[in-house]
């Protein structure tokens, strides 16, 4: 399966995400400069948009690559029904392009923040969770605008829709206030589209992505990411 | 400012009055900053070679094998004085300067660290320059996608008025992409890329070779200003630059600009140079020669290119659209010279400029000899709140506060974060290396040479804790104004401490610098900076080994404390703590038993035998027990006889920071294998106890809950910071 990989001026997890990529048989990432436009990602079979500060998160984080041309490519392989999963500032540029809902505002301490949190995934078997759902998973966050929101009815389709796909919990997969590391809106920590072919998620599936990283609960989600990419 | 005697000895070899630009270039390379004029001198006392050192100080990088076509660069810096001005701007282009001296090395930069140095929090001006900083690093190092895997804080009143910001990056790279920093070849050309030159910085390896006055307003200009974003599409553009090996040298643009980064090259190649400053992309108009020959702009690299390859680098360049020009070429006459509009502006020769200086006299003043005397002494009426004023004491307490602001897991290498003695990041063919910094400056106030062998012992302690082997040292060595005789006979003093210890434990020092001139008249008083030789060292762990880390992994296993406990009170945390400043003779530096620790220690972790391990440090046996049992679910009951030194009251047994010393948990079935080997290399081991199931701190004479000590350490910073 190709998987475009964008890279906008001042991604930076590019290459931790197609290395991760690597691992899962049949995957077969590249790496997307964002200049080099649409026409780029049209043949891939699934889109990574990674974690950095495209643009140095000048503006708003996400806010000028959501207006490159490359994400009219992204936005019409969306449409086709293909995988697009939107890591950190990819969720930023997600909700900022319009293929998922809400927005990603300052951390509530108004720091950036970089901790393994555990996740506790939904019940329902979705294309990217498939083998999780229900579980509790642990992986690494790290940003400076990650607190969830939107509006409440939006909030209340998201839940009657079952597409708030990972929320923030403890180790039990527990969902409290007291471990919701940056103030989203009920913990949440990624969600999908209505189709469920799109997915935004502030954790780093990528850094849980083998046994030395003391996790590789990640490897899950891309994996699943990747068999999604072979039939839409 | 050039001396007085520079500028006549500068008149006298070039049998003419420098003009406005080559003074300009003088005043930049000559300060002590760029040209170590106090301290080079010094230098021949460091072990420097070693089998795996594979290039020494001297460049961007140091660079050492990790075995296997693996190479380790590794580089540290301060960024002191800018801080202290503008501790936003000042932090994060000494971050963006650091790593620009390990890529133009050819490494890819992999790891980052950080020490720094504050008055204490409670005044509010410390705290905004903590804030600012710790914000400056975590803006910029974060953009550009590079982990933190270690670092440290200490405060005293001394940094009120100089606060300290060092900074280490770590790289990887393979030989065949290894660029040295040189301009070997006439002909060739030079091509700056990066970002345009401006009026920022001028002239900053200048201001930060003089002592602060009660002006720093007027220094704000002398700051530069950071761009993490074009720093991150200026190392992409370096990868495919060095990836279609198109560069024949690199140097970045740090300190002294491209007076110092041209010069530089062109002295190690025995060359000459001749820019062109008007082919130089600028940002601001009007700009005059001098400006732009030191600018200290950031975000800019200078290479040699041969005459075959420039039309591809260019080519490449445009593509990132980096913005550069070929804006002169190497020569073969030893001149460093600059045309603007067709004139000359400044032609002087390399040898003069780079390090032609007349060396200063510096005096070195006996330092006073401290008192091993231990008559203040006065054993606590309560332990256990003791030993939680410890824990919640500045120099101990938990500081993630910080660290939860740098992101340590970009680039997925990170395998130990911060907070353990060691950060672990896994190198290529699954090397794992060990990274940690230390500096304890209160001993070095009270005796910089042992202070500073002791600081690199604890260092060293950090990585063997952890089961790796120490493989190199990089330093910052940070004083006061050279021109005081004390100040300087606390450097001097230092880096023999540094050099004996490099020579006695067989490790070379592969990189650092200098950062003189630490001290601040402020009202008419001298406020100097306690004497702080930051000492970074790395380890390397044995094939198939796994990182030991410090919280107690089981209940009903044995704790042992490994080495001799001394009376060494003076200089302690305990003592700063009773009395409210440190006093006496620190802890002796005893190379024998800590070379003896070392191997046996090495040994045991390496037979598997130790579950989880700790260094005795800063607080003692009481902080390095408690540390072991913060961040997890079980505690201990120990008891405080038999143990081997000449500490007999709880109180030394408890808080003395004798050096040398482990503790180590270790299971029944291990213990005869254990026993042995502490046995064959000479180590005294005691019985401490048990670790047990209940979260409780028991050390017989008294007791304290997990949750308390817990209370104790936690939050500290918060207290002052939010």
């Amino acid at each position: 399966m190709s998987i475009a990989v964008i890279r906008f001026p001042g991604t930076n997890n590019e290459h931790d995400v197609i290395r991760a990529l690597r691992q899962v048989p049949g995957a077969e990432p590249f790496l997307v400069p964002s200049r080099l436009g649409a026409r780029a990602v049209l043949d891939a079979d699934g889109v990574i948009l990674p974690g950095g500060f495209s643009y140095g998160d000048y503006l708003r984080a996400g806010a000028i690559a959501a207006v490159e041309e490359v994400m009219d490519g992204v936005k019409e392989l969306a449409e086709g029904g293909r995988p697009i999963l939107g890591i950190c500032n990819g969720f930023q540029v997600l909700t900022e392009v319009g293929l998922l809902p809400g927005v990603l505002l300052p951390n509530k301490t108004s720091r950036f923040i970089c901790k393994w949190v555990h996740l506790r995934v939904c019940d329902e078997n979705t294309l990217f969770t498939e083998g999780l759902a229900g579980l509790t998973i642990r992986i690494p966050i790290a940003h400076a605008e990650g607190c969830y929101h939107c509006s409440d009815d939006e909030l209340t389709l998201l839940e009657q829709e079952d597409r708030i796909i990972f929320r923030y919990s403890d180790e039990h997969g527990v969902v409290t206030p007291e471990v919701n590391p940056n103030g989203s809106l009920d913990n949440i920590a990624g969600i999908v589209n209505r189709r469920g072919n799109v997915l935004g998620m502030m954790p780093h599936p990528e850094r849980a992505a083998r046994p030395a990283l003391s996790s590789a609960d990640g490897m899950t989600i891309l994996e699943n990411f990747v068999r999604g990419a072979r039939a839409p | 400012m050039l001396t007085k005697e520079e500028t006549e000895h500068a008149t006298r070899v070039l049998g003419r009055e420098p003009n406005r630009t080559e003074l300009a270039m003088l005043d930049v390379l000559w300060s002590e900053h760029c040209s170590y004029k106090s301290s080079k001198r010094w230098f021949h006392l460091f072990k420097t070679d070693g089998e795996r050192v594979f290039l020494g100080i001297g460049e961007g990088a140091g660079l050492v094998d990790l075995g296997d076509g693996v190479l380790l660069g590794v580089a540290m810096e301060s960024h002191n004085h800018p801080s202290q001005v503008d501790p936003y701007n000042g932090a994060a282009t000494g971050v963006g300067g650091i790593i620009r001296d390990v890529i133009s090395q050819g490494c890819k930069a992999v790891g980052l660290m950080n020490c720094l140095r504050f008055g204490p929090p409670t005044r509010p001006h410390n705290a905004h320059l903590l804030e600012q900083v710790v914000r400056g690093i975590s803006d910029y190092g974060n953009s550009v996608g590079i982990p933190m895997v270690g670092g440290e804080i200490e405060f005293d009143d001394s940094y009120d008025y100089n606060c300290l910001v060092n900074v280490v990056c770590i790289g990887v790279a393979t030989a065949d992409r290894i660029v040295r920093s040189s301009a070997r070849t006439p002909g060739h050309s030079l091509v700056l890329f990066g970002s345009t030159t401006g009026r920022d910085g001028i002239a900053g390896v200048s201001f930060a070779s003089e002592t602060f006055s009660d002006t720093e307003e007027e220094d704000r200009g002398a700051v530069q200003i950071g761009d993490p974003l074009a720093k991150k599409v200026l190392i992409d553009a370096l990868e495919e630059l060095l990836d279609e090996h198109l560069l024949d040298g690199l140097q970045d643009l740090g300190g002294g600009g491209l007076t110092s980064a041209a010069g530089e090259m062109a002295s190690r190649g025995g060359t000459g140079v001749n820019i062109d400053l008007g082919t130089v992309p600028l940002r601001e108009e009007d700009m005059q020669p001098w400006e732009i020959i030191v600018s200290e702009s950031q975000e800019r690299m200078l290479a040699v290119v041969a005459p075959e390859k420039v039309e591809r680098v260019l080519e490449v360049l445009a593509q990132n659209e980096v913005p550069h020009a070929v804006i002169g070429r190497v020569t073969d006459d030893g001149y460093y010279t600059a045309v603007m509009d067709g004139e000359v502006c400044a032609r002087l020769p390399v040898s003069l400029l780079v390090d032609g200086f007349p060396e200063p006299k510096r005096v070195e003043q006996a330092l006073p000899v401290e008192s091993t005397s231990l008559a203040w002494v006065r054993g606590p009426d309560d332990y256990a709140a003791t030993v939680k004023q410890l824990l919640g004491s500045l120099n101990i307490c938990d500081r993630s506060w910080v660290y939860s602001q740098y992101d340590q897991h970009v680039q997925a290498n990170t395998v130990v974060d911060i907070g353990e003695n060691a950060g672990v990041l896994e190198f290529p063919r699954g090397k794992l290396v060990a990274f940690t910094s230390d500096c304890n400056s209160f001993w070095c106030l009270l005796d910089p040479k042992s202070g500073a062998a002791n600081s690199a012992c604890e260092a060293l302690r950090n990585l063997v804790s952890m089961g790796a082997e120490p493989i190199l040292i990089a330093d910052c060595l940070n004083f006061g104004n050279p021109e005081h005789p004390e100040s300087y006979a606390q450097f001097v003093e230092a880096v023999r401490g540094l050099g004996q210890f490099s020579h006695d434990f067989d490790i070379p020092v592969v990189g650092g610098n200098v950062s003189l001139y630490n001290e601040s008249v402020v009202e008419g008083r001298t406020f100097r900076i306690n004497p702080t030789p930051q000492i970074m060292m790395a380890g390397l762990f044995p094939a198939e080994s796994r990182p030991v880390r410090r919280t107690l992994c089981t209940p009903w296993a044995n704790l042992f404390l490994v080495g001799r406990t001394h009376r060494e009170l003076n200089g302690s945390e305990f003592q700063r703590l009773t009395l409210g400043h440190v006093t006496g003779l620190p802890p002796r530096y005893q190379p024998d038993d800590e070379k003896r620790t070392m191997r046996a220690m090495l040994e045991a972790h390496a037979a598997g035998l130790i579950r989880s391990c700790n260094n005795v440090g800063r607080g003692g046996l009481a902080v390095a027990l408690m540390k072991m049992v913060l961040s997890g679910e079980y505690g201990f009951k120990v008891k405080l006889e038999d143990i081997p030194g000449t500490a007999t009251s709880p109180t030394e047994i408890l808080f003395s920071e004798t050096p040398s010393r482990y503790i180590a948990e270790v299971t029944e079935s291990n213990q005869p294998q254990f026993f042995e080997i502490m046995r064959r290399h000479k180590v005294p081991v005691a019985e401490l106890g048990l670790t047990t199931q209940d979260a409780v701190a028991d050390f017989g004479l008294f007791s304290l809950t997990i949750s308390e000590a817990r209370e104790a350490y936690s939050h500290v910073f918060e207290r002052y910071l939010d």
